[in-house]
């Protein structure tokens, strides 16, 4: 094998194999509607805290998805339970309980 | 028998001289006390290691508190007034349902005056039996059994005891009458749901149920010896009638030791607890002592205070749908006793935190309150990172966050109105919250009343803001909870206003309570649209079209506003009740407080409360809160419109 | 003697079906709740992809209509089964004995001050893709006033549990990219913006019109739902929305915002569908008798389906549909009629 690359920065490419199916069960048993997202934005776009700093629920489903627990952690940790989110979610998602769940599940690990 | 005898001598002899009562028993003792006894010898044993246990879980300032609670002339008047009136008559049962609210009072102020009575009659005419060493414990439950009325002898006094006895036996025996009756049809007492008894609870209240009667038979057994009024002494012609001249009095009053044994020896593991343990819990409640754990300390005298009346089923939206019966205040408690955690979280996180169960608790148990403290103990602790929270200044004409150019500045406010007296002298903060943006109709229509009545006013977060805490509060995350509450208090207090004006009722309440704002008058926009047109500056034209006033949770139950929407209301259309409102009007289903109900049961729920608005056949619904009104415009049926209050109101003023 | 066909409906499906069924000979009578037929259509200025003039085609539809007879304000006041035939009263009094009906009822249009964060009926300058079309056809609408900045915000009312409806409404996609182009000829300057969740572009010459949007006219497509819109003083719009695909949320001052709103079912043929006793799906609008091959059949025998009625359908697929009904109202008119004995046990086997 030839060693192409630079060495010291590991890869940025997303490494799906990296996905934690387990934990990931846990929350789905928490709240299955996890699995519904459609990824379109409006969580995000009204969220209260989203204005001052870098959270998102969206981006956060999609981190767990894509085997970045931690980060999905970093960006709910600001989030205030105002629940905007879960008023304007078109697949009816309980958002609230989907943060608080993620943010229990994935700190305890 | 030789007791007989004796008596017979005496009396033989003169008399006058023999005493109105005496003694049947000389020994003032019978084998057949003992079940009676050994129960509650029992049941006083595990009330007092349970009690010292309880104020030693308190904490030391906790402790200060109760005591100087006692010394509090205000308080111990209180205590003296709900201990009477909760404990004993029941009158918040009274009020809502008065022929369950008369089985109740009777069962517990009955027998509360058979056991004074019958001690004031020990004291009365054989007192020495009051000492313990003469069996203080047992005399004055069997005195008629005990005891001897010489009948010629019979003083107006002694007759009128009699009455008290025999009226309040009767009084308890309605009462137990109509309890058997609610097992089988408890609607007739105003009861749609009945807890489910848990075994303890069987056997508890099946004694109970059987004391009484017993009672009656026993002394109705010994009323010709002990003597009796207008239900014993029948009684016992009717036995003599049937059993003939010799009756067999041991049997009947073995049976009611027993079942009175019986009943003590369950009670600490029973529903039943509630009638001594409700006593300490109204001296702690009314000393302000506040649960910080739901199951130790001041919570337990909270959670065993609890009777299981089940009253709790009826007042909770959940349960239009049966299968979320098991949710209810009444087994979150039971479970709570049991220390079950798995299903005292399930229940705790299902909860609308409407605060109806509170409300309609006879012996006012606050289990929401249980419910917020525990899940606490569960995400109190999850990480958070609140740490974006700076104070941003808030300037005179600003909004919350960074610096705006000073056009954008103009938009907020209406300094830069015409004439001078339109302005009004104290400048307003307007805190829309986070649900208000996504109604906007609100804002639109209070931004119109506050321009059309000429306040000065600055809108705190046009451009959106932080929240105002409470759902963090409600979740049980009251260390980021605090931390937001800090940080928007400093903003407020910036900003020079003298009034904070909300329109959503959940920041309202957390303005109210939790924030401690220093002289700044906190209201939210239904008052402070009813002190406008108290005062004249809002002149509403008043129309025919039929509203019906819904009492947001929060506003209603949360903060007790119910009376300024409806005198603005009235003065706009024509106002029709709902078949239940004010403190209990039935939650919209869209509350924060529940952190996992689903969007079908919420539907249901919602279905429910409308059709209570619908009863009078309104033709608008109108509702002060964001949250009641986006849950209520989706969900009701095309006739009827819904209507926010500012909305009616501006549309009132063109 | 000629058979009786009753289309209620005087959409483009109706007129279609009409057409097709006086041509085979049938005697066609068609009723119409509005004042005139047309339909949607006949409220819209150019249609997808192409930019054909609806008033147009809805002229040479009518053409072909030739011994309809059709009536206009005309409503079912009631509609019963006597024997192989429908009896059925009209509101102008007539009553017609109908051997075949066909339902065409059509859509209603989701009514946007619903989702009440976007403000319509609110703010000042929030109208739907209807006012819009209108406004071409028309040319002036009091909420368009010489806009600069222009958003087209997808997917209102559909795919929306909160709004009471999951499913997808078809046409908006192709109907949002071009209303953006003809506002970017109508207002060149203009900056126009296109909100959307997914971009449904399935038909022959979508893909054209979309790359048409992003070349010539240089309409901007960003992913992300509009999720809360607000005032300004002077009136301008505030819109909150996430780019997705940055993953961060924005915000842009619009002056004018046009919601998509989308296809729900008709409350008109909902009330003539509970006459009969027709069923629907999930989604409101009519069930059919099969999903893949029976598509204009109800589940009722003698009642037929053509249009939007049945769901969400473009232009030429409702005209496809009403040309394939016609077909079956046809096939069942002469299978069943001649042989009137067998009548019972032909419906049970075949129909």
């Amino acid at each position: 094998m030839v060693d192409f690359g630079y060495g010291i920065s590991p890869s940025s490419r997303l490494d799906l194999d990296k996905f934690d199916r387990k934990t990931f069960d846990l929350l789905v048993a928490e709240e299955p509607d996890v699995k519904k997202c459609i990824a379109c934005g409006s969580c995000t776009a009204v969220c209260a805290a989203g204005k001052f700093v870098p959270t998102s629920l969206r981006s956060a489903i999609l981190a767990i998805q894509n085997g970045l627990p931690d980060k999905a952690l970093e960006l709910l940790k600001p989030c205030q339970l105002c629940g905007k989110c879960t008023l304007v979610c078109p697949r009816e998602i309980n958002t609230r309980h989907l943060i608080l769940s993620i943010i229990k599940i994935y700190s305890a690990k | 028998m030789t007791g007989l005898l004796n008596i017979l001598c005496l009396l033989t002899v003169n008399p006058d001289s023999i005493p109105e009562v005496i003694d049947r028993i000389p020994s003032g003792y019978n084998h057949f006390v003992i079940p009676f006894l050994v129960g509650i010898t029992f049941m006083l044993i595990w009330i007092t290691v349970g009690l010292i246990r309880l104020l030693s879980n308190l904490t030391r300032e906790d402790r200060i508190k109760l005591l100087l609670s006692w010394i509090n002339p205000v308080i111990a008047w209180k205590n003296v007034r709900d201990l009477f009136c909760d404990c004993l008559f029941h009158v918040k049962i009274w009020k809502r349902k008065p022929l369950l609210g008369y089985m109740h009072s009777s069962i517990a102020f009955g027998w509360f005056m058979l056991i004074v009575l019958g001690h004031i009659e020990v004291a009365l005419f054989v007192p020495k039996h009051l000492s313990f060493s003469e069996g203080a414990l047992f005399y004055p439950i069997f005195y008629r059994f005990f005891v001897w009325m010489n009948p010629a002898h019979v003083a107006l006094r002694g007759s009128f005891f009699f009455f008290l006895m025999d009226f309040f036996l009767l009084y308890v025996l309605s009462g137990i009458g109509l309890a058997v009756f609610k097992r089988f049809r408890s609607i007739v007492l105003g009861m749609r749901h009945t807890t489910k008894p848990s075994l303890a609870d069987r056997i508890a209240l099946y004694s109970l149920w059987l004391i009484f009667p017993l009672r009656l038979l026993a002394e109705s057994f010994t009323a010709d010896l002990s003597g009796g009024s207008f239900l014993t002494i029948p009684v016992n012609h009717l036995w003599h009638l049937i059993f003939g001249e010799k009756l067999w009095i041991m049997p009947v009053w073995w049976a009611y030791s027993i079942s009175l044994g019986l009943f003590f020896v369950t009670m600490p593991f029973s529903r039943y607890m509630h009638i001594l343990t409700e006593v300490l819990w109204i001296l702690l409640r009314n000393a302000g002592i506040k649960p910080r754990h739901p199951r130790k300390g001041v919570a337990e005298a909270e959670i065993y205070a609890c009777s299981s009346c089940g009253l709790c089923l009826d007042a909770c939206p959940m349960n239009v749908q049966k299968k979320n019966l098991k949710y209810s205040s009444v087994y979150f408690i039971r479970f709570l006793r049991r220390k079950n955690e798995k299903k005292i979280d399930q229940i705790a996180d299902k909860c609308l935190m409407c605060d109806k169960c509170h409300v309609l608790c006879p012996v006012s148990v606050d289990a929401p309150a249980l419910r917020r403290v525990q899940r606490t103990t569960v995400n109190n602790h999850l990480p958070y990172d609140l740490s974006y929270l700076k104070a941003p200044i808030v300037q005179a004409g600003g909004s919350w966050s960074e610096s705006l150019p000073m056009d954008s500045l103009k938009s907020g406010s209406n300094m830069e109105s015409s004439a001078p007296e339109a302005v009004a002298s104290d400048k307003v903060l307007y805190f829309a919250g986070c649900m208000s943006h996504l109604t906007p109709r609100i804002i639109k229509s209070v931004e119109t009343i506050f321009k059309k009545s000429g306040v000065d006013y600055v809108f705190a977060d046009r451009d959106g803001g932080i929240c105002c805490g409470r759902p963090l509060m409600l979740a049980g995350k009251t260390d980021a909870a605090a931390k937001t509450i800090a940080a928007n208090k400093e903003m407020i207090e910036k900003s020079g206003c003298k009034k904070l004006i909300l329109s959503c009722p959940i920041c309202y309440k957390v303005f109210k309570e939790d924030y401690h704002l220093e002289g700044i008058e906190i209201q939210h926009y239904t008052q402070f649209v009813n002190d406008l047109v108290n005062s004249g500056r809002l002149k509403p034209a008043q129309s025919s079209e039929r509203l019906v006033y819904h009492d947001p949770c929060e506003l209603g139950r949360g903060c007790q506003v119910y009376d300024e929407p409806r005198a603005v209301l009235g003065q706009v259309g024509e106002l029709v009740s709902a078949a239940k409102e004010r403190d209990e009007s039935i939650c919209c289903g869209g509350s924060l407080g529940s952190l996992t109900l689903d969007a079908r049961d919420r539907a249901k729920i919602t279905e429910s409360s409308v059709s209570n608005l619908l009863a009078n056949k309104p033709q608008t619904i109108v509702t002060a809160c964001p949250l009641c009104l986006k849950t209520f415009a989706e969900a009701a049926p095309d006739s009827v419109h819904v209507k926010d209050f500012a909305e009616i109101v501006c549309s009132s003023l063109e | 003697m000629k058979n009786n066909v009753l289309i209620i409906g005087g959409g483009p499906a109706g007129i279609e079906a009409s057409a097709q069924l006086q041509r085979l000979g049938y005697n066609v009578i068609l009723i119409e709740k509005g004042s005139s037929l047309g339909g949607h259509l006949s409220k819209w200025d150019r249609l997808f992809p192409d930019g054909v003039h609806a008033d147009g085609v809805l002229s040479s539809m009518l053409k072909n209509m030739s011994g309809v007879k059709s009536f206009t304000d005309t409503q079912v006041k009631s509609i019963n089964r006597l024997d192989k035939s429908y009896n059925v009263i009209l509101s102008n009094g007539i009553s017609v004995l109908a051997d075949a009906v066909l339902l065409a009822s059509g859509f209603t249009l989701f009514r946007a001050e619903k989702k009440e964060e976007y403000g319509y009926g609110i703010y000042d300058h929030v109208i739907t893709n209807a006012d819009l079309e209108a406004y071409f056809s028309i040319g002036s609408d009091s909420r368009i006033d010489k806009p600069k900045k222009i958003g087209f915000v997808h997917c209102v009312g559909s795919r929306d549990e909160k709004a009471g409806c999951r499913a997808c409404s078809k046409v908006c996609c192709a109907t949002a990219v071009k209303q953006a182009c003809e506002m970017k000829e109508e207002f060149p300057d203009a900056e126009v913006y296109c909100f959307y969740m997914d971009l449904r572009m399935f038909g022959r010459h979508y893909e054209d019109l979309y790359l048409k949007a992003q070349k010539e006219y240089g309409v901007r497509f960003i992913r992300g739902r509009v999720a809360e819109v607000s005032e300004n003083a002077d009136g301008s719009l505030q819109v909150k929305a996430e780019d997705t695909f940055s993953s961060k949320p924005l915000k842009v001052t619009l002056d004018l915002l046009v919601l998509m709103a989308g296809m729900r079912p008709s409350d008109a043929g909902r009330r003539v569908g509970d006459l009969l006793g027709m069923s629907v799906e999930e989604d409101g609008f009519f069930a059919v008798r099969d999903s893949v091959t029976s598509n204009q059949r109800s589940p009722l025998p003698g009642v037929f389906l053509a249009g939007t009625a049945t769901g969400p359908k473009t232009l030429p697929e409702t005209i496809a549909d009403a040309r394939g009904a016609s077909m079956e109202i046809d096939r069942y008119l002469t299978d069943v009629f001649p042989q009137a004995s067998d009548y019972k046990k032909l419906i049970r086997e075949k129909w």
